[in-house]
């Protein structure tokens, strides 16, 4: 079940100004964490499978720190988007990243909440998607019931993923 | 004159590649076949809202048009993130993955694991049940209800 209070502080802190630190979003097996890491294609460097500018947006990226540990890049600030608008510039690049790395026993990833080029660059949040997304279709309380691949999904399949299935009002 | 031009394409290329320098760390892959749920990582593995089934499919796929990475979870609870579907490398909110959102399917695939994940490159999807997960029954619509 979803956990509404952690919910509603995690959006609201999705709303605040980037701080020094990233906000808990009170998980399970969550560390808060800056780290200075290099922007790569997952693809390109598990499997030696590269493309020019890490895919150009069509394919996952990985945090790769100094030390030679490689972490997917999952979430975003965006509310329901991932990372690859906001690190896709940095491609190949070193950037300093502030968020929380969540340890699950099962699947270690990284959301990231901002990043900044350099120690005393100002903190960018990591709302690339939102901001691409407003200047494509224009401003939405929620971008995801007004995105139109969205919208088109959900009318062909329904709410739970099966037409026969009618959520009830 | 041909030689700098070949020379000259050769390190616009290199320019544009940046992350061959990164693939050094390149694994072996093993070939399996795995069993599961197709699912939106961060919910589901974050534990945020729960994640599975019908009751999430709605989230699943704004997570994935939203270009949040998708795994597939097995029976006993492994994640495998996808990072290719058969020719198509495309893993960012790719269509064809949008559409088998919280299917039940078995692939087959090459698995590289490294720092604690299984990334799987999927070779050939070789069975798809459809959505067999029925929660929305115990769980409505996650999250935000009906």
């Amino acid at each position: 079940m979803l956990k509404p209070v952690l919910f509603a502080a995690s959006l609201f802190a999705l709303m605040s100004p980037p701080a020094d630190a990233a906000d808990s979003w009170g998980l399970d097996n969550e560390t808060i964490i800056q780290m200075q890491v290099t922007v790569v294609d997952l693809a390109c460097t598990l499997k030696n499978d590269c493309k020019p500018n890490c895919g150009d947006g069509k394919r996952q990226l990985g945090l790769l720190t100094a030390e030679g540990k490689l972490y997917p890049a999952v979430k975003s600030a965006t509310p329901f988007a991932g990372l690859v608008r906001d690190l896709l510039p940095y491609c190949g690049q070193m950037i300093l990243v502030d968020g929380l790395i969540i340890a699950n026993p099962a699947l270690t990833m990284v959301a990231v909440q901002n990043i900044r080029l350099t120690g005393d660059a100002p903190w960018q949040p990591t709302t690339a998607f939102e901001t691409e997304w407003t200047a494509k279709n224009g401003a939405a309380e929620e971008w995801m019931r007004a995105d139109s691949d969205v919208k088109a999904v959900i009318a062909a399949d329904g709410v739970y993923g099966i037409k026969s299935l009618v959520a009830k009002p | 004159m041909r030689t700098w031009t070949i020379l000259t394409a050769c390190a616009m290329w290199l320019s544009s590649v940046p992350q061959t320098l990164a693939a050094t760390n390149s694994a072996q892959a093993t070939r399996i076949q795995v069993t599961g749920e197709i699912v939106d990582t961060w919910c589901a593995v974050s534990g945020l809202m729960y994640g599975f089934g019908t009751a999430h499919h709605q989230c699943a796929v704004w997570c994935a048009i939203g270009g949040i990475p998708v795994s597939i979870r097995d029976a006993s609870g492994n994640y495998y993130m996808i990072l290719r579907i058969e020719d198509d490398d495309n893993s960012v909110a790719n269509p064809r993955i949008v559409k088998i959102q919280t299917h039940s399917v078995s692939v087959d695939g090459d698995l590289i694991e490294r720092d604690g994940v299984k990334y799987l490159f999927v070779t050939k999807v070789a069975d798809d049940k459809g959505i067999v997960n029925l929660t929305h029954d115990d769980y409505g619509i996650v999250p935000f209800g009906n």
